[in-house]
């Protein structure tokens, strides 16, 4: 028998045929993307060892030797990515949801490891005498102390130092790390509580349900800054970019909870989930085949809007001081610094705020377009 | 309709129950407490006192109780409405609450009022022109300001108008000039409000994006309601249409979204007034968990709990008063 030649077309397609037709919403997510390839590649782009070095007639590889392999092992899957983009379509159509599932966490994971390192490694190799040496486009290491205090920004330091000297540029590169990895990771750990009790809650219903709703309003009602500022503050010694990572997931779930939880009520009580159920189907094949496919828009829309405003948060609690400890940069962390200086070294503010602003920017405009992509009715046009 | 107030009124009790309780064991869960701040943190702050005034502290401010009988007190003293008073300095919370809060609330206060009167009038504009240049550029403008992070504006506004390199428009810190105290009244009043201008400004625009938005598409659905076509079939001039039939219908949701703004002010405040240096609840907040001041964090953070819910159950109010339509009976 042959196949009817009807044009196939999956929820996710549609969804991808509907964003990309949005320019904003393009140009968020090419900005992202781009974030990401050059947080990934933050060693390589700035670094105070040579890329290629030749002396006394031997090459080596400086860079590749002062990293660990954690921390370029990212390197292989770039390429992977690159592929996955430019068969966006066919990946979507064939695989769909659990090959996104499986990539996401695979990527998480292989973040988390490499940018949990810490950058110490303050060993000069840049000055050594060499037959030719290949630099990174900036030459300088986020921790590395040059002689140059408060330097404007000129084509040696692209956007200035800091007051011991350090390059904005780099620790701006390796900030970027951060930024990103904390909105992912964070918005993982709020997705994923808030499918849990968002989930059952709507499916079950009851009493559960009750106690549920009612805990979110608890949370809800709590301005977040001041319950993250409290976690943060109070258990300060344990500053680690996990446990920021943790305290923004813990308080951010609700709004997905809430979301999973209206869109399983809605779900929940509709022809195909009738029929699933009718076939025999457990709880949770219905929940993870059926009912979380179906919600997959808005909760994609949700995620996007939730690591912009971690991505905020993060900011913030650096910039006022509870942040990550030293010397890992962060960019609220400059921005933290800049405010001692704030009269005359404009670009300790300048350069942080603007990477701030378009990341968060970036995110904004790819969820306003998922969200219009997912429920056309609200578009402006 | 007094029933449903009675029966909210009483559901804010369970909610409050747990704000504190879920902010009090978060303070006792962790590390240290004030007692050893008190001699400077740390291991100096256990080596400042003996054995003997370590007890001694720790008991006076009871932190040698189990936590459910240390918040069991906390919660019998504020039944009575009493806050305790701070560690750091022996004050009553009450009273420091009390002297730092009129600055906080004139701030936010005035950032919303400030909102309100910008953002509606522009999402009224950008709904009548719907698709069209005028509505595209407020949207756009209004949302890559809701893009930029408050503490990044106000960095920037300090830098370019506010003493620097740049122009000295502005004051850059502290609500009143040093030598405010010789001012006369009409002086003193100026002084202030031109140390005010910056923070306002920066608590105000990122709630425009929010308000103006929803203006925007609540007037969208106004105008798409059967009146308002009855409006324009019986012959009433476009301006009436608009302003009596279609606005009027469109402000009702838009006010009662202040309440989701609550949260995002007092968050927004902490960060403001860390910048400018203002004398407001939210430095207040930083320098009791410096401190760890036990009493006062918790004051605060009740404090900003019962505001936001007495938000919320006003908005809900609000919104049966002003739509008769609606009924909770």
């Amino acid at each position: 028998m042959k196949t009817p030649a009807v044009t196939h077309e999956t929820y996710l397609n549609r969804l991808w045929r509907r964003f990309e037709a949005d320019r904003f919403a393009r140009y968020g997510l090419r900005m992202v993307i781009l974030l990401f390839i050059v947080a990934a590649l933050a060693p390589f782009l700035a670094n105070n060892h040579a890329l290629i070095r030749v002396a006394d007639g031997r090459i080596t590889f400086p860079i590749f030797l002062s990293l660990e392999p954690i921390e370029w092992r990212f390197l292989l899957y770039l390429p992977l990515a690159a592929l996955i983009y430019f068969f966006r379509r066919h990946v979507l159509e064939h695989a769909g949801f659990s090959l996104c599932v499986v990539l996401a966490a695979v990527a998480m994971v292989e973040i988390v490891l490499a940018i949990s390192h810490p950058v110490n490694d303050p060993s000069n190799d840049r000055d050594r005498p060499a037959s030719f040496k290949l630099l990174p486009p900036i030459a300088y290491s986020p921790v590395e102390s040059t002689p140059d205090q408060f330097a404007p920004p000129s084509w040696k330091h692209l956007c200035g130092t800091d007051s011991t000297g350090r390059d904005i540029a780099a620790r701006m590169l390796h900030g970027a790390r951060i930024s990103l990895s904390i909105g992912f990771v964070s918005q993982s750990i709020a997705l994923l509580i808030g499918i849990a009790l968002g989930g059952t809650a709507g499916y079950y219903r009851g009493w559960f349900d009750i106690a549920v709703s009612r805990f979110i309003e608890i949370i809800e009602c709590f301005p977040s800054l001041l319950l993250i500022l409290v976690a943060i503050s109070l258990f300060e010694s344990q500053n680690t970019m996990f446990y920021i990572m943790l305290v923004i997931g813990l308080t951010s779930w609700t709004g997905m909870a809430r979301l999973v939880r209206g869109e399983f009520l809605r779900l929940s009580s509709q022809q195909f989930t009738y029929a699933a159920q009718a076939v025999g189907a457990g709880d949770a094949r219905v929940i993870l085949r059926h009912l979380l496919p179906n919600a997959l828009g808005p909760i994609l829309v949700t995620v996007t809007f939730g690591i912009a405003s971690a991505i905020l948060i993060e900011s913030s609690l650096s910039f006022l001081g509870f942040g990550m400890q030293a010397p890992t940069p962060s960019w609220g962390d400059i921005l933290s610094e800049s405010r001692r200086y704030i009269d005359f070294a404009w670009w300790l503010a300048f350069f942080p705020g603007l990477a701030i602003l378009v990341t968060i920017m970036s995110y904004n405009f790819v969820g306003e377009g998922l969200r219009d992509a997912v429920d056309p009715r609200l578009r402006i046009k | 309709m007094t029933t449903y107030i009675i029966r909210r009124i009483l559901l804010l009790f369970p909610t409050l129950l747990g704000i504190t309780l879920l902010t009090f064991f978060l303070i006792r869960l962790a590390p240290g407490n004030a007692a050893l701040l008190k001699g400077g943190g740390g291991e100096n702050g256990a080596r400042a006192m003996t054995a003997e005034q370590r007890e001694a502290t720790i008991k006076l401010y009871g932190l040698d109780k189990p936590a459910y009988v240390a918040y069991a007190d906390w919660a019998w003293r504020i039944v009575r409405l009493d806050l305790g008073e701070s560690i750091t300095d022996h004050r009553s919370v009450a009273a420091k609450i009390g002297e730092r809060l009129p600055l906080t609330i004139s701030l936010a206060g005035s950032a919303l009022i400030l909102s309100y009167l910008i953002a509606i009038p522009l999402g009224i504009a950008a709904a009548l022109k719907r698709g069209q240049f005028r509505d595209r550029a407020i949207s756009f403008t209004v949302f890559v300001l809701y893009s930029i992070p408050s503490f990044v504006a106000a960095l920037l506004l300090i830098l370019f108008v506010a003493g620097g390199d740049y122009l000295d428009l502005l004051p850059m810190y502290g609500i009143n000039s040093i030598d405010a105290s010789e001012m006369g009244t009409f002086r003193w009043l100026g002084d202030r409000v031109l140390h005010m201008i910056l923070p306002v400004i920066c608590l105000t625009y990122a709630s425009l994006a929010s308000i103006s938005r929803y203006a925007r598409v609540s007037m969208l659905e106004a105008l798409g309601q059967d009146f308002v076509r009855t409006a324009r079939a019986k012959g009433l001039p476009e301006r009436l249409v608009i302003f009596r039939h279609a606005l009027r219908n469109a402000l009702i949701p838009v006010i009662t979204v202040f309440a989701l703004e609550l949260p995002v002010l007092i968050g927004g405040a902490v960060i403001i007034e860390s910048i400018f240096t203002l004398p407001g609840m939210g430095q207040l907040m930083l320098q009791a968990l410096e401190a760890r001041d036990e009493p006062v964090i918790m004051g605060v953070t009740t404090l900003a709990a019962v505001v936001t819910l007495l938000g919320y159950l006003l908005a809900d109010i609000l919104y049966v008063v002003v739509d008769p339509r609606i009924s909770y009976e």
